[in-house]
C-alpha cells in the first residue's frame, strides 16, 4: 500500500501533520486490534444467529451499523469480519514473506545459474496478474480460509523475493562480510549468519505493507464467490452478501464493510510509511498497490 | 526508481536496439507462456470441481452415475494432464483453442466476441485515469503540504485503499437507483438486438468511471512526486532565481521532467488493469472477457481458463516490453538492454 | 394461481418512487407501451440459461420450450392436452402400451412436414448411450418406440408406468436436421428448428435469447411478434435492470419483488409451485439418523417464521415433499412448531443437555454440519434460520458452503439444504427422493433414507392407473414421513414474477423446482393479448 510523506524542504508545518498522521494511525490500528481481539470473546454473541423478526432495521443505538437482512447485528458482523479478514491477511503476509525472503536470499546466496533460473521464474509468476492468479489457485480447493490465505501467500512472495535478493547483494559488498568470507566462513553460513537478519528489516516492513494488500485481495476474491463462504463474515462477504438490500435502498449493509476495509489500509500504510522512512531515510518513496 | 531528472536531448531514435529488444522479449515469451499455460492446466486439474457436474447442470444433480460416467468420457475430461495440455498446444498453434464447456462456443470466438469490449472499457478508463490523474497530480505537487495537495491526497489514499466492487456498487447505488441517470450495467438496452454507438457509451459511463477512479490514485500520487522533486531540482530552482515566472516553471520545467518518467511507466500499469476489469466487469455485467474469466474459474473450463490466462500473460509482456521501450527512450543511459 | 402482490410498505414507497423516475428516463422507444398500437415485443430477465436448445439434450423436457412442441403439452391448470398428437394417446389394459395419433398438416420452422419418424427419431436417440443427456433416466420404462405410417406412434414400455403420459411433453426435434449431425455438438445444439410458436433468431451466449414468432405455428401465429429472454443469472442485477426499464418483466427474489409493491405499472404474479426446501437427515449420521432428532428437529423449526421473512410471505409451510394445497396432500400431516414437545422428544429418548446446551446421548454429541451449495442465498437462509431453531432445541447444526463437487461426497453422513418438487405426478419426486433402492446414487435419496413401508407404497403408486389406489399409496408415503421425518421439509417457494401492466393479466402454472425459461407468466406468451 502506499506511503509518501514526501521528504525534503521540510517545514515544522509537514512535521506535525507527520506526526499527527502517525499517531491517528496508530489509535486507529490499536482500535482495531482490540476490538478484533476482544469483541469476540467478550460479547459472547453468535454472531450467526439469525433473528428474522429483526431484519434490515437501520442504524440506531442498539445497532449503530443496522442489522442485515436476516437479522444479524452489522456492527457485530464488521467485527467479524475484519478479525477473519486480518487474520487471513497477516497469515497470508507472513507466509509470503518467509517464501520471499527464502527464495530471494537462496537466489542471492548461490549466484550463478541458479539465481538466473529463480530470478526468471519470478519474472514468469510476474507475468499473470495476482487476481487472476489467486482466481486460478482459490479454484483448485474449496471455498474457505485456508484456500484463501495460500491464494494470497502464493501471489504475494515475489516483490519480497526481489527487494531481499537486491538487499543481499547489497550487503555482501560490505567489509564486514568481505571479512567472514576471508575469514573461511562458508557461503551459506555467510547467508544465514550475516545475510538474513540484514534483510530482515526490509523484509518486515515488506511484510506489514503486504498486510492490507492481502485483506484487498482477501475481499475481491470473496466478493466474486470465490472466497470465503457468504454466511461466514468477512469483509468480502459482507459486501457481496449485501447487494440484494443495496438495491432496494437499504445502503448501511454496503457502506459499513467498506469502510471497515478502507480505514484499516489506511492506517496501516500510515504506520509503515512513518516506518520506512526511518529505515530507508535517503531512499525516495515509492508507490505499491 | 529515478525521477527528475532533465529530459534527454532529442536524438535519433534508435530502433537496432529496440528491435533486438523487442526480439530478446518475445523469445522470453515462449517459455513464459509454456510454463504459465501448463500452470493453468495443473491447478484445474487438480481441483475438485467437476466438469461433467458443470456440463449437466441442474439436470446432472438428478441424473444417475451411470449417465454421468458416460458423459465424462464422452466429454475427454478423463484423460491425463499432460496430454490434454500437450493436445491443447498443438491445437493452439493451429488457431484452435478449443471449446468452451461453459460458454459452449469455440474459445477463439468467445475471445473474439468479448475481446473489444474489455479492450475498449479498460482503454477508456485507462485514458480518463492518465488525464484526470496528471492534472490532479500536477496541481498537488505545485505546493505540496498545501490544502490542495492534502485534499488531493487525502482523496487518493482513500481511493486507492478502497476496493473496487465497492466502488462500483454504491455508483450504482447513486446513479442508477437513487438519481437514475445511467444504466446499471450490461452493454446495452436489452431489448434492442442491435448495438448502437449511443446505448453502449450510456452503458459504459459508469464502469469506465469507476475503473477509471480505481487506477487514478497511482497516477495522481506519482505526478505529484515527480512534479514536486523536479520543482526541487538544481535546473528548476535555476530557472526560478532566473526569475521566471512560476506558471512557466511549472509548465515548461517540472511538469516536462517530473511526467516523462510517469509516462514511460503507463505500460506497467496492465496487471493492475486486469485486476481492476475483473471486478468492475463483474458488478456492471460488462459482457468482457474478464468477466468470462470468473465463470471460467468457477466452472473449470480448461479451454477458456488457459487460454484468458495466455492472454494476460501476453497482455502483461507486451505492457512492459512497451514500458521498457519508452523508459529506454526517455532516459538512454538507461538503454535497451533488458 | 395468480396474485397481486399486497406487500406494499411505507418504506417501498420511496423506492417505488424512484422505480418510476427511473423508468422515466430509460431508452427512448424502450417499453413505451402507450405509443400508438399494442405492443408486440416482449423482453423478460430469467436466472437460468439452459446449457442446449437440442431436445435431444433435455432441453424442454418437462414441456413448454417455445421451439418446439411435444406430443402433449400442459394447459394452466397442469393437465395434458394434446399438442403434436391429436388426442391423448389410448392406453393398453395392460398399461404398457401408448398410441398417439399425430396431428396433421404440422410443419417444422424450415417448411419440412412433421412425421412420426421426427418422433421415433427424438425418443430413439435420448435414449441413446451416446447422448450426451442427463436426466435418461426419466424414459427408464420404454423399451421401445414405433411409427405406424406417418400418422400413428406406439410406445411399448417394459413395466406399467403410470405416468408416462406426462413424460411424452418432451419437444420432438426435426430427424431431416438433428439426424445430420453430431447429437452433441451439431449446430442443432444452438441453432434448434422446431414446430414451436417461436423460432429462435439469435442465442448471445450468457446474455440473451432472442425469438421471433413463427407466423406458420399450427396454434396461430403468436400476437407478441419478438421475445427475448435476458440471461440475468445475479437477482440484484436483474431488479435493477427491470426498474431501469430495460425488462418488460423478470423473475424475482421475495426482498427484491417486494420492492415493486407500489408500482401501478407492474403487477407482481405468484406461481405456486411444488419447489420445496428440505434439509436432508442422513440415515448414517448417529445423529441426523436418530429417528428422535429427526421428530424432534421437525416440531423445533418455525417454517412459518421463514415463510413470513425468508420468503415474505411468498410461500407455504412444507410438510412433505406434496404442497399443502394440491389434491395429493395428505389432511392432518401438518406439524406445528412446538419448542417444547421437541424439548420433551429429545429427553424421553435419552438426549441430555449438556455442555454450552448442546444435548449429549452415550458420548454422542447432538451436533451434525449441514451444507448448503454456495452462492445460493435462499439455501443459505433456510440453513441459518434452521441452525438458529436447532439450537434453541440443543440440537448444534454448523452450517458449511460449498459447491455440489464438495457437498455430494459427503452426504452420506452431511446433511443437505436440498430443493426438489415436480407438480406433474406425486411419482416423479418422490421416487427419486426416497425409495431405499436410490439411496446415494447421484442426488436421489441424498439422505439415503430407508423406509420399507414407504419403498413398497411408492412402487404401488407408480405402478397403477387406478387413482384410489394411487392416492391411498401416497397417503401412506406422507403419514410414514411423520412417523420417521428422515428429510425436514422446510418451505415450498412462491416464483415470484414482475411484469408491464401492458400485457394484461396473465396466469401462471403451477411450477417445479427446475423452472426453465418457460416457465412464468410468459407460459403462453403465444396465447397474449397485449392492451392498446
Amino acid at each position: 500500500m502506499a506511503d509518501l510523506w514526501r521528504r525534503g524542504g521540510a517545514g515544522a508545518v509537514r512535521r506535525s501533520t507527520r506526526a499527527w498522521r502517525v499517531r491517528t494511525s496508530a489509535v486507529i490500528m490499536a482500535a482495531v486490534v482490540l476490538a478484533v481481539l476482544l469483541v469476540p470473546p467478550l460479547a459472547q454473541l453468535d454472531e450467526q444467529a439469525v433473528d428474522l423478526s429483526a431484519k434490515l432495521l437501520p442504524p440506531s443505538l442498539a445497532h449503530p451499523f443496522g442489522t442485515d437482512d436476516v437479522g444479524r447485528d452489522l456492527l457485530l458482523r464488521c467485527v467479524y469480519g475484519l478479525r477473519v479478514s486480518l487474520l487471513v491477511g497477516l497469515v497470508a503476509a507472513l507466509v509470503a514473506t518467509v517464501i520471499g525472503t527464502a527464495v530471494g536470499a537462496c537466489a542471492a546466496a548461490s549466484g550463478g545459474w541458479v539465481d538466473r533460473v529463480v530470478m526468471r521464474l519470478v519474472d514468469i509468476f510476474a507475468s499473470v496478474p495476482h487476481l487472476l492468479l489467486g482466481i486460478f489457485i482459490v479454484a483448485m480447493f474449496q471455498p474457505g480460509v485456508w484456500p484463501v490465505v495460500i491464494s494470497v501467500a502464493l501471489t504475494h512472495w515475489l516483490s519480497t523475493a526481489r527487494i531481499v535478493r537486491a538487499e543481499v547483494l547489497s550487503l555482501r559488498s560490505r567489509p564486514y562480510v568481505d571479512a567472514a568470507v576471508s575469514g573461511g566462513a562458508s557461503r551459506w553460513r555467510v547467508t544465514v549468519r550475516h545475510l538474513v537478519p540484514g534483510v530482515l528489516p526490509q523484509a518486515g516492513l515488506a511484510a506489514v505493507l503486504m498486510v492490507p494488500h492481502a485483506i484487498w485481495h482477501e475481499s475481491a476474491l470473496s466478493f466474486l464467490g470465490l472466497g470465503l463462504p457468504t454466511h461466514q463474515a468477512s469483509l468480502g462477504t459482507l459486501v457481496q452478501s449485501a447487494r440484494g438490500s443495496l438495491l432496494a435502498g437499504d445502503w448501511w449493509p454496503t457502506l459499513f464493510p467498506g469502510l471497515f476495509i478502507i480505514v484499516p489500509t489506511l492506517a496501516i500504510a500510515g504506520l509503515a510509511g512513518a516506518w520506512r522512512e526511518r529505515l530507508n531515510p535517503r531512499r525516495r518513496s515509492e508507490l505499491t498497490l | 526508481m529515478t525521477f527528475g531528472k532533465t529530459a534527454p536531448a532529442p536524438g535519433r531514435i534508435p530502433w537496432g536496439p529496440m528491435a533486438r529488444m523487442t526480439g530478446r522479449r518475445a523469445l522470453f515469451a515462449v517459455p513464459v507462456l509454456l510454463v504459465v499455460t501448463f500452470g493453468a492446466f495443473a491447478i484445474a486439474a487438480a481441483s475438485p470441481f467437476d466438469p461433467v457436474k458443470a456440463y449437466a447442470g441442474t439436470a446432472g444433480l438428478t441424473a444417475s452415475q451411470e449417465n454421468l460416467d458416460q458423459l465424462r468420457a464422452n466429454l475427454g475430461v478423463d484423460q491425463p494432464l499432460v496430454s490434454r495440455w500437450w493436445q491443447w498446444l498443438t491445437h493452439a498453434l493451429s488457431g484452435d483453442l478449443g471449446d468452451s464447456s461453459v460458454m459452449r462456443q469455440p474459445v477463439t470466438q468467445v475471445i473474439g466476441e468479448r475481446l473489444g469490449w474489455s479492450v475498449l472499457l479498460a482503454a477508456v478508463a485507462f485514458v480518463v485515469a492518465v488525464l484526470l490523474g496528471t492534472a490532479l497530480g500536477v496541481l498537488a505537487g505545485r505546493r505540496t503540504g498545501g490544502w490542495c495537495d492534502r485534499a488531493i491526497s487525502s482523496l487518493a489514499y482513500t481511493l486507492q485503499a478502497a476496493p473496487p466492487f465497492w466502488l462500483g456498487l454504491l455508483a450504482v447505488w447513486l446513479f442508477a437507483l437513487k438519481l437514475g441517470v445511467l444504466p446499471a450495467g450490461g452493454l446495452t438496452d436489452t431489448g434492442s438486438t442491435e448495438v448502437t454507438a449511443g446505448q453502449v457509451l450510456s452503458h459504459l459511463a459508469l464502469p469506465a468511471a469507476v475503473l477509471a477512479a480505481s487506477q487514478l490514485p497511482w497516477f495522481v500520487l506519482y505526478v505529484r512526486q515527480g512534479v514536486a522533486d523536479a520543482l526541487d531540482e538544481d535546473p528548476v530552482r535555476g530557472a526560478r532565481a532566473r526569475g521566471l515566472a512560476p506558471r512557466t516553471v511549472l509548465l515548461g520545467h517540472a511538469l516536462r521532467s517530473g511526467m516523462l518518467p510517469v509516462l514511460t511507466l503507463i505500460g506497467s500499469r496492465v496487471p493492475e488493469l486486469i485486476t481492476g476489469a475483473l471486478l468492475v466487469e463483474t458488478v456492471f455485467s460488462w459482457p468482457g472477457i474478464a468477466a468470462a474469466t470468473v465463470e471460467a474459474a468457477t466452472a473449470v473450463d480448461f479451454p477458456l481458463l488457459a487460454a484468458l490466462t495466455a492472454l494476460a500473460t501476453v497482455a502483461v509482456l507486451l505492457g512492459n516490453l512497451i514500458a521498457d521501450l519508452l523508459y529506454g527512450l526517455a532516459d538512454p543511459r538507461v538503454g535497451f538492454d533488458g | 394461481m395468480r396474485a397481486r402482490s399486497i406487500r406494499g410498505t411505507g418504506a417501498l414507497a420511496a423506492v417505488a418512487a424512484l422505480a418510476v423516475a427511473a423508468s422515466a428516463c430509460s431508452a427512448p422507444g424502450e417499453s413505451g407501451g402507450g405509443s400508438g398500437g399494442a405492443k408486440d415485443s416482449a423482453v423478460v430477465g430469467i436466472a437460468y440459461e439452459p446449457e442446449s436448445l437440442s431436445p435431444l439434450l433435455g432441453y424442454g423436457k418437462d414441456g413448454n420450450s417455445k421451439i418446439f412442441d411435444g406430443l402433449l403439452t400442459h394447459d394452466a391448470d397442469m393437465s395434458l392436452r394434446p399438442a403434436l398428437a391429436k388426442a391423448l394417446p389410448k392406453v393398453s389394459d395392460d398399461g404398457l402400451t401408448y398410441t398417439y395419433q399425430l396431428r396433421e398438416g404440422v410443419k417444422f420452422s424450415d417448411g419440412k412436414p412433421f412425421t412420426a419418424q421426427d418422433v421415433v427419431f427424438t425418443y430413439e436417440t435420448i435414449l441413446d448411450k451416446k447422448t450426451n443427456n442427463a436426466s435418461k433416466g426419466e424414459l427408464d420404462a420404454l423399451k421401445g418406440v414405433e411409427a405406424k405410417g406417418d400418422d400413428t406412434v406406439v410406445f411399448h414400455l417394459t413395466y406399467p408406468y403410470a405416468p408416462f403420459a406426462e413424460r411424452t411433453v418432451l419437444p420432438i426435434a426435426p430427424e431431416h436436421i438433428a439426424g445430420k449431425q453430431d447429437v452433441n455438438s451439431g449446430a442443432f445444439t444452438t441453432k434448434p428448428i422446431g414446430t414451436g410458436p417461436y423460432k429462435l433468431v439469435k442465442w448471445s451466449k450468457g446474455e440473451k435469447l432472442t425469438f421471433t414468432a413463427n407466423p406458420d405455428y399450427w396454434g396461430g401465429a403468436p400476437k407478441v411478434k419478438d421475445l427475448t429472454m435476458a440471461i440475468i443469472e445475479d437477482d440484484d442485477i436483474r431488479a435493477t435492470r427491470l426498474r431501469a426499464g430495460d425488462l418488460d418483466g423478470a423473475i424475482l427474489p421475495p426482498n427484491l419483488a417486494g420492492t415493486f409493491a407500489g408500482d401501478k405499472d407492474r403487477t407482481t404474479y405468484a406461481a405456486t409451485s411444488f419447489d420445496y426446501r428440505v434439509v436432508t437427515l442422513p440415515t448414517h449420521n448417529k445423529v441426523a439418523g436418530d429417528t428422535a432428532v429427526r421428530r424432534a428437529l421437525d416440531v423445533a423449526v418455525d417454517r412459518k417464521a421463514m415463510v413470513d421473512s425468508i420468503l415474505e410471505g411468498a410461500g407455504k409451510e412444507a410438510y412433505g415433499p406434496v404442497p399443502t394445497d394440491s389434491e395429493w396432500f395428505t389432511k392432518g400431516t401438518e406439524r406445528t412448531h412446538d419448542l417444547a414437545k421437541a424439548k420433551k422428544i429429545l429427553d424421553d429418548a435419552g438426549w441430555k443437555p449438556g455442555e454450552n446446551g448442546v444435548r449429549v446421548k452415550d458420548g454422542v454429541k447432538a451436533s451434525f454440519p449441514l451444507w448448503y451449495k454456495s452462492g445460493d442465498k435462499l439455501r443459505q437462509d433456510h440453513a441459518l434460520a434452521y441452525a438458529s431453531d436447532a439450537k434453541k432445541a440443543g440440537i448444534e447444526i454448523k452450517v458449511q458452503a460449498g459447491t455440489w463437487e464438495v457437498i455430494e461426497p459427503r452426504m452420506k453422513t452431511d446433511a443437505v439444504l436440498a430443493g426438489g418438487g415436480a407438480p406433474a405426478d406425486p411419482d416423479f419426486d418422490q421416487y427419486t427422493l426416497l425409495t431405499s433402492e436410490l439411496a446415494g446414487d447421484g442426488f436421489n435419496n441424498m439422505a439415503w433414507y430407508d423406509n420399507p413401508a414407504v419403498d413398497k407404497a411408492i412402487e404401488a403408486g407408480r405402478k397403477t392407473n387406478d387413482p384410489a389406489k394411487r392416492k391411498a399409496a401416497y397417503d401412506t408415503v406422507q403419514r410414514e414421513l411423520v412417523k420417521d421425518p428422515g428429510y425436514t421439509f422446510l418451505t415450498h417457494i412462491d416464483h415470484l414474477y414482475v411484469v408491464d401492466t401492458t400485457f394484461g393479466d396473465l396466469t401462471t402454472q403451477v411450477e417445479p423446482h427446475d423452472h426453465g425459461l418457460a416457465a412464468g407468466p410468459w407460459w403462453n406468451i403465444e396465447d397474449w393479448q397485449p392492451k392498446k
